[in-house]
């Protein structure tokens, strides 16, 4: 890293104005003299979707900031309340749209747990979904990566970045069938097995992502432009990090080495070798270096996943939980396998009850709360279910990290210039489907 | 007599269901947890003990709240850095049918809670040693109130916030209690029980499918 010792919170700000507004100061809110009050956002391109920020600004450093959030809610942890358990995958693999799988596998596991089944998950059934969480931070990242460069005006990292994801996306759409809320992992395992050709596929991921990742830090790490911008920018240290919550690549970029794939591992996920990238620069730059380093561990995860893919089922043996259907794709390209059709239609009456009870009414969970959290691309997600002993939750709490993180903002750009707000903003990488839930 | 723990409790029409739910299973903690749950009960002896699968909850009293969480946050063998999360439940006063479910043949019955409650959980994760545990309040859902903890934690700021918002509940002290994710002029607290989720019929292909609210599941 270059020791620039930019200007940026240190400049003075300019003490005369040019323009003078006429009757705002004069309202009875108005703000002291001199100071102003801008939103920024909701519709902004540098807000990370809709993010307000309501800035009191003296000339152009930022005296506070005061984030308002809320144009999305979606409404999702009171809806979830009103359909079986299962459904509930089908709504928050939409909140976190640039995590979904780590949205889903929150709440698996936190049902399974519930259900007591966390530990008969099958292992096919978990080295699968950690090679696809993993595959997914990595694209997750590769967003952060991206819109961070266009709001720094880097279209370049933006166009790149994208394109990169792209091979991801079109790899979990080749598994899940879709691009993005799969609901794909279901509680239990997951909803069917991977094609045939999957391996190759991801290998073929695992060969050409790090060249992919190495051009983009070549393109970024040592750009001048990218340094000026994001060196000492954003200061949020350990200490801080913890008072106000803050997980994952903030807290590493500050030297935390606190991980929960390490701390409370999930999925079978300490079986992998893998380390835990932190930086001692507390600032934007240091999450950047430490994204950047998560990508290439996450792919080394997958590697070893992928060598180790155990056969087996992928479902839970419980036939009360598991679905029974396999999916598969008949002539017409739609459907179910021929030979469960013709076993349900044709052979057992009592499979097809059972199968038609299970899809309508689900299964019921017994009564209890648990919270289960794990390492999302963002920081700790966390899943807070509450059962009352029937086929619907209680109550589906999420912590998001974004939400969190968003309200570090006053702490994390209180004395910077409004340029600098946005590299700020960026780092945090917040996604604001997570945050209004 | 039925497996459900609910059921097999002698007060369990008593309004204390979600201790219920919990008490029978306290027993699976891991030793560490055990040891942090020890050495909490032992500074604060009127807390009660509650667990499922592994898990460790402490059920306080609203006026302890700051004071416990001052403790697991100070204290060198408990040293809960992180206030992970602030979740809440509502359980509402009321008559409630409980259906008879086939799956776990549990009978039907009828249930009656006299006063609603508020349930506040403060979800703590300790980064040095690597254990979680939850300190547990409840409120009446009449007239929640409760001090802040936001003097202990700032993380406490944004999720109180959002506690206000879908509960109501009123955090004495908290330096900006306004709504976060519903509109300031909003009414009513959505994530209580008794909101409703509203909704209209789905139709396709002439076929109506109700509301969720009002599904048949």
């Amino acid at each position: 890293m270059s020791d620039t010792t930019r200007p940026g919170s240190q400049v003075e700000p300019h003490r005369e104005y040019t323009v003078v507004s006429g009757e705002w100061q004069d309202l009875p809110d108005a703000v002291p003299e001199d100071l102003m009050i801008i939103n920024m956002g909701p519709q902004h391109p540098s807000t990370h979707g809709v993010l307000r920020m309501v800035l009191t600004l003296d000339g152009e450093t930022v005296v506070d900031n005061q984030p308002v959030i809320g144009y999305l809610h979606t409404g999702i942890e009171k809806n979830a309340e009103y359909r079986p358990w299962v459904l509930g995958v089908t709504f928050v693999t939409r909140m976190d749209y640039l995590s979904p799988l780590f949205n889903e596998l929150g709440y698996c596991m936190a049902v399974e747990r519930l259900l007591g089944i966390a530990d008969e998950v099958p292992e096919r059934a978990q080295a699968i979904r950690v090679i696809l969480t993993e595959l997914n931070r990595v694209s997750s990242h590769l967003v952060w990566l991206a819109t961070s460069g266009m709001e720094l005006g880097a279209v370049s990292a933006m166009i790149y970045g994208f394109r990169e994801r792209e091979t991801i996306l079109d790899l979990l759409e080749f598994v899940t069938g879709l691009r993005m809320n799969h609901a794909y992992i279901r509680p239990g395992g997951v909803s069917q097995d991977v094609p045939t050709d999957f391996a190759d596929r991801v290998r073929q991921v695992l060969v050409d992502m790090p060249k992919r990742i190495d051009e983009l830090e070549d393109l970024l790490s040592q750009n001048p432009i990218w340094l000026e911008r994001n060196v000492g920018v954003g200061i949020l240290d350990a200490e801080e990090c913890l008072d106000l919550g803050v997980t994952g690549p903030m807290l590493r970029s500050a030297g935390v080495a606190h991980d929960l794939r390490k701390a409370a591992p999930y999925c079978g996920i300490e079986q992998y070798d893998f380390d835990v990238p932190t930086a001692d620069t507390s600032d934007a730059y240091g999450r950047y270096v430490v994204r950047i380093a998560e990508m290439r561990e996450s792919l080394r995860i997958v590697e070893q996943a992928l060598d180790r893919l155990p056969e087996g089922p992928v479902m839970v043996a419980d036939k009360k939980i598991a679905w029974p259907a396999q999916l598969g794709l008949g002539p017409d390209g739609l459907g179910n396998t021929k030979a469960y059709v013709d076993r349900i239609m044709g052979q057992s009456m009592e499979a097809l009850i059972h199968h038609f009870k299970l899809v309508t009414e689900g299964f019921v969970v017994p009564p209890g709360q648990v919270y289960t959290a794990l390492e999302s691309p963002r920081g700790e997600l966390g899943y807070h279910v509450t059962s009352d002993g029937t086929n619907k939750p209680y109550r589906v709490r999420v912590r998001d990290p974004s939400y969190i993180h968003i309200g570090t903002l006053p702490h994390l750009t209180r004395g910077l210039l409004i340029s600098d707000v946005i590299a700020a903003v960026a780092s945090i990488d917040p996604v604001m489907g997570g945050v209004d839930r | 007599m039925s497996d459900n723990p609910r059921m097999s409790h002698p007060d369990s029409a008593a309004g204390e269901r979600a201790h219920i739910i919990e008490d029978a299973i306290v027993a699976q903690l891991s030793e560490e947890l055990a040891a942090v749950r020890d050495r909490i009960v032992a500074a604060y002896p009127d807390l009660q003990v509650a667990g499922f699968r592994g898990e460790l909850t402490l059920v306080a009293q609203p006026a302890q709240v700051p004071e416990v969480l001052r403790f697991c946050r100070d204290d060198p063998a408990v040293s809960c850095e992180l206030l992970a999360d602030l979740s809440g439940v509502h359980w509402p006063g009321g008559t409630f049918r409980r259906p008879a479910q086939e799956t776990t043949g549990w009978p039907a019955y009828a249930e009656t809670v006299e006063h609603g409650r508020i349930e506040i959980d403060y979800i703590l994760y300790s980064v040095t040693h690597n254990h979680r545990l939850r300190v547990r309040v409840f409120l009446p859902d009449e007239d929640p109130t409760i001090a802040s903890v936001t003097p202990l934690y700032a993380s406490a700021d944004m999720m109180e916030r959002e506690a206000y918002d879908f509960f109501g509940v009123d955090f004495q002290g908290h330096p900006n209690l306004t709504r976060v994710l519903m509109p300031d002029d909003w009414e009513g607290h959505p994530h209580r029980k008794d909101y409703p989720l509203g909704g209209v019929d789905v139709q396709y292909k002439g076929a109506t499918i109700p509301p969720p609210d009002q599904r048949q599941y």
